[in-house]
């Protein structure tokens, strides 16, 4: 006798522990595999890109905070950088310098919340303590530099808003060697763990060519094995300078995703200890007009943000706010693979495959 | 089984380890000085010029003023308004940085939390009178003046 | 108190067997409430956190506020629900988690019921909750719900199975499935304890018990960052405290019966020790166990169910059932040897 079954449809979210925010996927599934995944998202959307065509250049700013709000310092900067390009303002060397630092250490802090969330929607939960508990270091770093923990609103279109404070590089310098101590506790307590390693091994594969043709960006990219980092590629800011590498992995699957992540925790500490060793004098700020009004024209602007290629695309009609403003943001492209992966899986995978692609709702809806 | 054992070993040598939580309601947060918090205001120095209601970003500012009751001054215009709306304010520091005579100030005060919305509306007496903890630098140009000249 | 059990039952005798009742759950309760606390405490320390400690003095009294904040809550039903199945399920769950805790001999004199087949009994009453579980998932009308209660109804119905059989190791050992029996049989030093012959058994047992339970790596059911909190999701206040109290008192009970099986119950490690009283010594090991399964939780991460099957019926069954086999062999050479 043939057992009658039938599919159920799922509503994961939009309130949900593992969506990390407002996001909604209905899955069809059959027992727990799932035979359809359709992601829904805008709930979070704020028109972010609309409300900036009504604001001038520098109000602008504080509104990037919001989109990515784990990575807000690149955010800042990918606008800022899109300005200063169709301004053709030259920034000053220790604006640059400060900008590389805290992306950097804005990179670390963004791979730690997405380490600790990871392990968290794996089912475990210390890692999330300890991962909050050093990223709580740098968030203060960040409320000593520019007075606010999350949306920090540092960067400016000329340079950055304020001058390191007395004994805040050397700060930044004892990071260092401590985030490399941890990390090794990191690799105790998570990446030896065989039940950890069950779970995500394999799990969500895809290859290069399917990464290239969904436009994937960052370490989902790389885990494919392209070697593709802007910050190499593509130099902006000062990263011409400083040595580090670009980690790939070829696996394609969660697990080098994850691998990843931490890998570039460890370049970006490179970084770090070079930014901070060769850190000019010198003013902050440009010399810039106290209106923005840049010259007609349009500009496409782009940099690594932690989750991947973020770019700002900038029309500017010659008027203080800009006539159209268009952000590619990494969360919402790199989402885009997700219905093709979760055909085929279980539910508890599909929390794995969500949780790697790292993605912040914020960005994603805008 | 090694990674396994490995993990349960961080965890049990943690146990011994220095605890990080905060103290935060026995003892007050101390903010760094830069800390973005409720704002100060103060009526004398106000010259009415709306620059920061222009800035903010979110609007969350609004102003009136009125002619100066004391015939004699200089200044024509007094603030006779000045309404923060705490719901929308998003701390950005933009009024503060514009303000010519830094009427506004940021505080390191951070605690807003209230009962019902209308508590967040802070009318003038209310920001005049959240008056702790001022932040020391506000105008980054008019910080290097006083410190004497640019760099 | 055993005798008691075989006279003929009077009045007299039910009230007294009733009263007995009372104050072990009044007991139980007051146990569960302070193991959420230590759970909550030692898991605070692990993860560099100091815990609860607002409520008295170190935050002894929170658990207890939560007790009660969960009793005063309104009780809230979903309207699509199965209303007396829903109110039926918690109740299912909890009765047989409190009834095995009769078995456990806590110390030589203290035990509740001295039955013969102790070890069958344990295991076939907590067989019972799954249904109060699956019940509550399926009665709750929502799709997490059913979907968690379903995958309890499979954890725990295939770990039961490596759970008695490698059982079967220690009651071949001791020749008897009497809890006390068992006991009896472990007395002297610490490497009569069954832990050591039979530590295929034990690691056996102990990984099927804490999926029994529920408990991290295993605690697929109610995995919360996939099913947001699986069987018990539309449970609120009390009903929900019920099903709590059931993990929690089924967490005591296995504790219990751990040490019961595999550290030689109220023994002391070595004789000289003797004249410290059995009780503390059921209790020492008893919060080792406890302490081992918080510890756990602590650290892993979670299995998932494809691996969850196939740990239980591909690595745990034969590895049980080989156990069986291995003991029995061993023993009959022993006494071969022995004449
Ligand atoms: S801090 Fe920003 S949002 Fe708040 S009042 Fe000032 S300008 Fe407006
Ligand atoms: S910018 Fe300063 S002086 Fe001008 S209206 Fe605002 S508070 Fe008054």
């Amino acid at each position: 006798m043939a057992l009658r079954t039938e599919e159920l449809l799922l509503n994961v979210g939009p309130q949900h522990p593992s969506t990390h925010g407002v996001f909604r996927i209905v899955v069809k599934i059959d027992g727990e595999i799932i035979k359809e995944a359709t992601p829904v998202m805008g709930y979070l959307h704020r028109g972010t890109e609309k409300l900036a065509e009504n604001l001038n250049y520098t109000q602008i700013i504080p509104y990037t905070d919001r989109m990515d709000y784990v990575s807000a310092m690149t955010n800042n900067y990918v606008l800022v950088s899109a300005v200063e390009k169709l301004m053709q303002l030259e920034v000053p060397e220790r604006a640059e310098f400060l900008r590389v630092i805290v992306m950097e250490l804005q990179r670390i802090a963004s791979h730690l919340l997405w380490w600790g969330t990871y392990l968290l929607d794996i089912g475990a939960m210390s890692p999330f303590l300890f991962a909050f508990r050093d990223r709580e270091i740098i968030i203060e770093l960040f409320n000593e530099l520019c007075g606010a923990r999350l949306t920090y609103f540092y960067m400016r279109v000329g340079g950055v808003k304020w001058d390191a404070p007395d004994g805040w590089i050397q700060k930044v310098r004892d990071f260092v060697p401590y985030m490399r101590e941890r990390l090794k506790l990191y690799d105790d307590l998570v990446s030896g763990n065989e039940i950890f390693l069950a779970r995500i091994k394999g799990v969500g594969r895809y290859d290069a060519q399917t990464a290239i043709d969904y436009g994937l960006s960052g370490a989902n990219l790389r885990c494919t094995g392209v070697k593709r980092d802007l910050r190499k590629d593509q130099p902006y800011s000062v990263y011409d300078r400083f040595e580090f590498d670009v980690p790939t992995r070829t696996e394609g699957d969660c697990y080098a995703r994850y691998l990843l992540r931490i890998e570039e925790i460890k370049q970006s500490l490179r970084i770090l200890e070079q930014a901070v060793e060769m850190f000019p004098e010198g003013p902050v700020m440009a010399k810039v007009p106290r209106v923005l009004r840049p010259p007609e024209g349009e500009v496409y602007s782009r940099v690594e943000s932690p989750r991947g290629e973020i770019g700002c695309y900038v029309v500017s009609k010659g008027k203080d706010s800009p006539y159209r403003l268009k952000f590619r943001r990494p969360s919402f492209v790199n989402l885009q693979i997700l219905p093709k992966l979760l055909v085929g899986e279980s539910i508890t995978n599909l929390i794995t495959i969500l949780g790697a692609t790292d993605i912040v709702v914020g960005e994603v809806d805008a | 089984m090694k990674g396994l054992v490995k993990g349960l070993g961080v965890t049990l040598r943690n146990m011994t380890k220095k605890k990080v939580t905060y103290k935060y309601p026995d003892e007050p947060m101390k903010m760094p000085n830069r800390f973005r918090g409720v704002q100060h205001f103060e009526p004398e120095k106000c010259i009415v010029c709306n620059q920061c209601a222009r800035i903010c970003p979110t609007e969350c500012i609004t102003l009136t003023g009125k002619k100066n009751p004391d015939p004699e001054s200089k200044v024509k215009l007094v603030i006779d308004t000045f309404d923060l709306n705490f719901e929308i304010c998003i701390l950005c520091d933009l009024c503060t940085e514009v303000c010519p005579t830094e009427a506004i100030v940021m505080t390191n005060n951070f605690e807003l939390a209230a009962y019902s919305r209308d508590e967040l509306f802070k009318d003038k007496e209310w920001l005049t009178a959240n008056n702790t903890n001022v932040r020391e630098e506000n105008n980054v140009s008019l910080l290097k003046a006083k410190k004497g000249g640019a760099e | 108190m055993g005798e008691l059990l075989t006279r003929p039952l009077t009045w007299g005798s039910f009230l007294t067997f009733f009263l007995m009742a009372v104050v072990l759950l009044l007991i139980i309760l007051f146990m569960v409430t302070y193991a959420i606390y230590a759970e909550r405490k030692i898991l605070g320390y692990m993860q560099s956190r100091i815990g609860p400690n607002r409520t008295g003095k170190f935050g002894l009294l929170q658990t207890p506020a939560d007790v009660l904040k969960l009793l005063i809550k309104e009780d809230v039903i979903p309207e699509k629900a199965d209303r007396p199945l829903f109110k039926l399920a918690p109740v299912i769950a909890f009765v047989p988690s409190f009834v095995v805790l009769a078995t456990i001999p806590y110390s030589e004199h203290m035990y509740f019921a001295d039955l013969d087949i102790g070890v069958l009994y344990y295991v076939a009453l907590s067989g019972l909750t799954v249904i109060g579980i699956v019940l509550g998932g399926w009665a709750s009308n929502n799709k997490y719900a059913l979907i968690g209660g379903m995958r309890s109804a499979a954890q725990l119905v295939s770990y039961a199975i490596p759970l008695v059989i490698s059982a079967v190791g220690v009651v071949l050992m001791s020749g008897t499935m009497n809890l006390r029996g068992i006991v009896e049989g472990q007395a002297g030093w610490f490497w009569n304890w069954n832990f050591i012959p039979q530590i295929l058994a034990f690691v056996v047992f102990v990984i099927s018990a804490i999926a029994e339970l529920n408990r991290t790596p295993f605690d697929l059911p109610e995995a919360e960052s996939e099913l947001v909190a699986g069987y018990h999701v539309e449970y609120s206040g009390f009903r929900f405290a019920f099903f709590m109290l059931t993990e929690y008192v089924y967490m005591i009970a296995m504790s219990a019966l751990i040490t019961t099986l595999f550290f030689g119950g109220w023994h002391a490690p070595a004789p000289f020790l003797e004249f410290i009283p059995g009780f503390i010594w059921f209790l020492l090991k008893f919060c080792g166990v406890f302490f081992f399964i918080i510890w756990l939780r602590g650290t892993m991460p979670r299995i998932r169910i494809d691996q969850l099957m196939s740990l239980g019926w591909r690595v745990l069954l034969p590895l049980s059932l080989g156990n069986i086999f291995v003991t029995a062999i061993v023993m009959e050479i022993v006494k071969a040897i022995n004449g």
